[in-house]
């Protein structure tokens, strides 16, 4: 167990504690409200938090860790930033599906992760992309009913 | 005799005993896609039932039901994803053995777990109907308060020596839950003005990202699978030592979630999460559980399948649907113009009994099809992993990895808030503000009492183990 990662845990948690306390505490009232109130058990959980993080902060400043050297941290840091590469190819996914339309979109998405993943390209990957795109969108889109976007399709075929 | 006479005539005179295989088939896809509940799953083919003579549709909704139910597992054991809420518990032992390759065994003990669990809940549902229905009324919301504080006070032992962690994340899941519309006055909470907030956020969508994407995430910094291509990529069933192994927990998840699965309103996900605790607690190998346990597996899905079985108790012998899956079948049964309840025996027990048998033949089913579809599972999980990982990219949660906070509490905290929450304020309503009304209640007083002591238990273990830290550290 890392002392920094608790150290740091235990004031994120006192932070959101906080946080969650204000907007609890910005709920409306209402004549129908009970006894507790609909801000009553929020603000007990952000009390609970709070104490929690306190309790690990406190616990991590008198542990002492030997593992924390400066070397380990910043090959994490760098893990930790290809890891979140991995979010931007999410989030790319859910702007561009809209416009590019489900089809397209999931066969971009199955691609751009596969070669994040360390895929070579090739025609394996076009093969993957375009049956796994297909398959997702028939189970999806056809059996089971949900609606997916069109995107640009839609205005190009009628 | 003549139930069994009335059973076998509604097999064989309908269109039954197919529509338990397809609808198994259907729950098993289903339950096997994470958003697709067990209860969406039925409501899916609700309209085809119409057409379908009464007992063809009622064995059809419970045939996917308990396909479902089992079907939530084959994520959860292949890609860390739980299809369904209570399969959230088997993806602690049942990915790790996947990892270790030994995947094809863990579906093996989830398979003939299931078979366990769905036919001893059969059994009782045939049995004992009328005495357990009763079990059901005396729930009463101290009694359903104490019931969530108990499936919560399973984080103490679940996590071990990072306890405060642990409680860190069920207080975060709590957190989660409160989103949406307040139980009691109706006022919208958390909700930033976003209408889509107002029913709050479902399990699913957390456990899909607390599982699969974080698991995605990690995987991209961790070194290909280099011995995929040698994996036993085929089923295995338990042999003889492993069924001995199993027997204990199995008997856990049967009566867990015989008890939990009557309750209307409890489910699987308790009775999963309840049994996994005590199956630990109980095994000779308690330091095997989070690291491929064959125990860990066979209690929780052992327990929820149970379930698909008992949660119909409340439904024909009251009338009372406990859960969404039950109120999709009432649907079934009020469609073909039969009551459920008390009568329903009286009136109609060609229906009752044909759906006994029907489900009987769902569980078969369930092997069957498990025997079939669960090799080219493993082996689609086991083709290079650049392919794998696209197919299972969804949405985010990685920070709470980084920060070494356990899962698990976090998703009971989600699951459980709301009961916990609406049970609370429902009985302070009632007693008016009395808090006495939950030691008042003997089962609420009970459940309070045994909560209260797997967290002292827990306390104490994580007190001594911080003592004896504290002893080595020192100079």
């Amino acid at each position: 167990m890392s002392r920094t990662r608790d150290i740091a845990c235990g004031v994120l948690g006192l932070a959101l504690a906080s946080a969650y306390y204000a907007a609890a505490d910005a709920i409306p009232k209402s004549l129908l409200a009970d006894e507790v109130g609909a801000d009553g058990v929020p603000k007990a959980l952000a009390l609970s938090l709070s104490l929690l993080s306190a309790l690990l902060l406190l616990r991590a400043v008198r542990v002492r860790n030997a593992a924390d050297d400066g070397e380990t941290q910043q090959a994490s840091a760098l893990q930790h930033l290809r890891a979140l590469g991995l979010v931007a190819l999410g989030f790319a996914y859910i702007w561009a599906t809209p416009h590019l339309g489900y089809l397209l979109g999931i066969a971009l998405l199955i691609s751009a992760t596969a070669l994040y993943y360390g895929s070579r390209p090739g025609l394996s990957l076009v093969l993957s992309a375009s049956g796994g795109a297909v398959f997702l969108w028939a189970m999806f889109a056809k059996m089971l009913d949900v609606q997916m976007p069109a995107g640009i399709w839609a205005h190009l075929l009628g | 005799m003549t139930e069994f006479a009335l059973a076998w005539k509604a097999m064989t005179a309908s269109w039954a005993v197919p529509a338990a295989f397809f609808g198994v088939f259907w729950g098993i896809i289903g339950g096997a896609l994470p958003g697709i509940s067990p209860s969406i799953a039925m409501a899916l083919l609700l309209p085809f039932t119409y057409s379908l003579d009464p007992i063809t549709a009622v064995v059809l909704l419970a045939s996917v039901y308990v396909g479902a139910e089992y079907g939530g597992s084959i994520p959860a054991i292949l890609i860390r994803t739980p299809g369904t809420n209570s399969a959230a518990a088997t993806v602690l032992d049942g990915f790790e053995m996947h990892r270790r390759g030994r995947g094809g065994e863990a579906l093996g003990i989830s398979l003939v777990s299931g078979l366990v669990g769905g036919l001893f809940g059969l059994a009782l549902l045939a049995l004992l109907t009328e005495p357990l229905a009763r079990v059901a009324l005396a729930f009463t919301p101290p009694a359903y308060f104490g019931l969530g504080i108990l499936g919560l006070s399973v984080i103490a032992s679940l996590t071990g020596r990072t306890l405060v962690k642990g409680l860190i994340a069920g207080v975060l899941g709590f957190m989660v839950a409160t989103i949406g519309t307040d139980p009691v006055s109706g006022v919208s909470r958390f909700t930033f003005g976003s209408p889509d907030l107002l029913g709050g956020i479902r399990p699913i969508l957390i456990m899909v990202g607390l599982f699969a994407v974080s698991e995605l995430m990690a995987q991209v910094i961790e070194p290909p699978w280099a011995h995929a291509d040698q994996r036993t990529a085929r089923l295995k069933l338990p042999d003889w030592a492993t069924w001995k192994r199993m027997f204990k927990p199995h008997a856990i998840g049967c009566v867990i979630g015989s008890i939990e699965g009557v309750t209307p309103g409890a489910g699987g996900t308790i009775a999963a999460f309840l049994s996994y605790n005590e199956a630990r607690r109980w095994s000779k190998h308690p330091e095997e559980f989070g690291h491929g346990s064959i125990e860990g597996i066979a209690a929780p899905e052992c327990a929820n399948n149970v379930v698909t079985g008992t949660a119909l108790v409340p439904l024909l012998g009251l009338g009372i649907p406990g859960s969404n899956s039950a109120a999709v079948l009432l649907g079934g049964f009020l469609i073909h113009g039969l009551t459920p309840g008390p009568m329903l025996f009286e009136r109609s027990p060609e229906v009752v009994y044909g759906l006994y048998a029907g489900l009987f033949v769902a569980n078969i089913a369930m092997l069957l099809l498990g025997l079939v579809i669960l090799t080219p599972c493993l082996w689609l999980v086991n083709c290079p992993k650049p392919y794998l990982m696209a197919f299972i990219l969804a949405l985010i949660v990685y920070a709470m990895r980084g920060f070494g906070l356990p899962f698990l509490p976090m998703v009971l905290g989600v699951v459980l808030g709301f009961l916990v929450e609406s049970n609370y304020r429902r009985s302070l309503v009632l007693s008016g503000g009395d808090h006495a009304i939950f030691v008042q209640d003997p089962i609420a007083l009970g459940m309070l009492v045994c909560a209260a002591a797997m967290i002292a238990v827990s306390v104490s273990r994580e007190l001594r183990a911080s003592r004896r830290k504290t002893g080595e550290a020192a100079p």
